[in-house]
């Protein structure tokens, strides 16, 4: 791997929770990894599994889904749906030999800009030992 | 040929009810070891009818995916019922449509008949390559004899049925209406053996085994059509806008789309066997669902396609559901 090698990590964030957690991180002048592409969805139980095959195939090194704390979901049971999705999918990538760090999933209140940060280092560590995504981006043809 | 005075008699019986539009069954194909789907609408037409080990097709497929034209305006709908015969594995994907509503229960009429153990034409066609005579098939006494062109042929079961019988833990149907013959005995287990070992591979040994299959795949999405739990009305994988998958053939879109038709039958697979039946380039398919049978089987205790009245596994939850991936 190269020394300078920076993963790319698309950041799917619930409105309610995690989008307001990174918001006061920001806030609070908490200093984390900016490797994150953030974008914002109204829950964790809208990230469709495919979102993140998709993010991979178009050049994400790691995903990851964050949304509230159980019991906490704006939607009542989004964040439990969307548990048992990640988990499923997390072991098929993982079958198919796609490292299963590069799929993360976590639980962020928006009081917890700390917690935010830790989690980001903990990915974006994670990510520089794994390396980047090589199994099945899309190619860029260049015409 | 065997006896199939039995069937027959059921399906005219069945056929001549007022209350059932037409019966799918499986009939001997035009050539060899090969049967085809038969669809009875007149009492005459079930003398073609059979029942044996080279019957595979699962004919649940076609319940859900049957042509609903528009009612002409005066006249009523037509409510009779569909009459199907059905295996243990096909009477599971019947329960999982009725579980997912994609059928109601008042428009079928299952017909259960017991299996042990369908023929692996690839296993067979090895042995007897290019046979263009007609072939017929029975069990007997846990073996499968075959009527071949060169005369009468027995195998033990386990070398010539089709990898999913031999873990089979359904072969009984668990919905019937009626059941034709008797009930067989289970022999087959939950241990996931052979995802184990895969498993304990590395992720590189497992990259490499996954790239090379699906690199071979031409995308003729024949598994999704054969699947009997595919039935959307709209695909992800013919809509392109969004295009989730793209339609050039390379590594990234083949892997792409295998992955999209596993996670869709995650919780949902009944292991029938069909997609991989049907695959030219022979990626073992099964595999990836028999991976996400096991951990569904696991983590959440869940059997897709046994009980009518259970509700679909992603649509619920449990709040204390395995999460020691959570951050």
């Amino acid at each position: 791997m190269s020394e300078n090698f920076e993963p790319n990590v698309v950041a799917f964030l619930c409105n309610w929770c995690s989008y307001a957690g990174a918001d006061l991180a920001g806030t609070s002048r908490i200093e984390y990894p900016s490797n994150l592409n953030v974008i914002r969805v109204m829950c964790s139980g809208r990230v469709n599994p495919m979102f993140v095959v998709n993010a991979l195939q178009q050049g994400a090194d790691g995903v990851l889904v964050s949304g509230c704390h159980p019991g906490d979901c704006h939607y009542m049971e989004g964040n439990f749906l969307a548990r048992r999705r990640v988990a499923l999918m997390r072991e098929l990538l993982n079958f198919v030999g796609v490292d299963e760090r590069r799929f993360n999933m976590s639980w962020v209140s928006a009081s917890e800009g700390a917690k935010w940060r830790d989690v980001v280092k903990g990915v974006v560590d994670n990510l520089h030992e794994v390396g980047a995504f090589t199994e099945f981006p899309r190619k860029k043809i260049d015409w | 040929m065997p006896d199939f005075d039995k069937l027959r008699a059921l399906a005219k019986e069945t056929i001549s009810r007022d209350d059932i539009k037409y019966l799918i069954g499986w009939r001997q194909g035009t050539y060899g070891y090969r049967t085809s789907p038969h669809f009875v609408r007149i009492p005459e037409d079930a003398d073609q009818l059979i029942f044996s080990p080279l019957c595979s097709s699962n004919l649940a497929t076609y319940l859900a995916l049957a042509e609903k034209r528009p009612v002409p305006r005066g006249s009523q709908p037509d409510t009779r019922k569909v009459a199907i015969l059905v295996k243990g594995c096909d009477s599971r994907a019947v329960v999982q449509q009725l579980v997912e509503q994609g059928i109601k229960r008042e428009a079928v009429y299952v017909i259960g008949c017991p299996c042990e153990g369908v023929v692996d034409l690839r296993k067979l066609e090895e042995k007897y390559p290019h046979t263009l005579d007609r072939v017929g098939a029975r069990w007997e006494n846990g073996n499968v004899s075959l009527d071949l062109p060169s005369g009468n042929a027995v195998f033990p079961r386990e070398e010539i049925v089709a990898g999913k019988c031999l873990t089979c833990r359904y072969p009984n149907p668990v919905i019937a209406d009626v059941t034709l013959g008797e009930n067989v005995e289970v022999s087959g287990s939950t241990a996931f053996e052979d995802i184990n070992r895969f498993e304990v591979k590395s992720a590189q040994e497992r990259w490499t085994f996954w790239r090379d299959k699906f690199n071979s795949c031409i995308r003729c999405y024949a598994c999704r059509n054969v699947c009997p739990m595919c039935y959307c009305a709209e695909c992800i994988l013919d809509k392109q806008n969004p295009a989730w998958i793209q339609r050039s053939v390379n590594i990234s879109e083949n892997t792409a789309f295998q992955l999209a038709r596993a996670f869709h039958l995650a919780g949902r697979c009944i292991e029938c066997g069909e997609c991989e039946r049907v695959c030219p380039v022979e990626i073992p398919l099964s595999y990836l669902n028999r991976k996400l049978v096991k951990e569904v089987t696991e983590q959440f205790a869940f059997t897709p396609g046994v009980d009518p009245e259970a509700k679909p596994l992603l649509v619920g939850y449990r709040p204390n559901d395995k999460g020691d991936f959570i951050l």
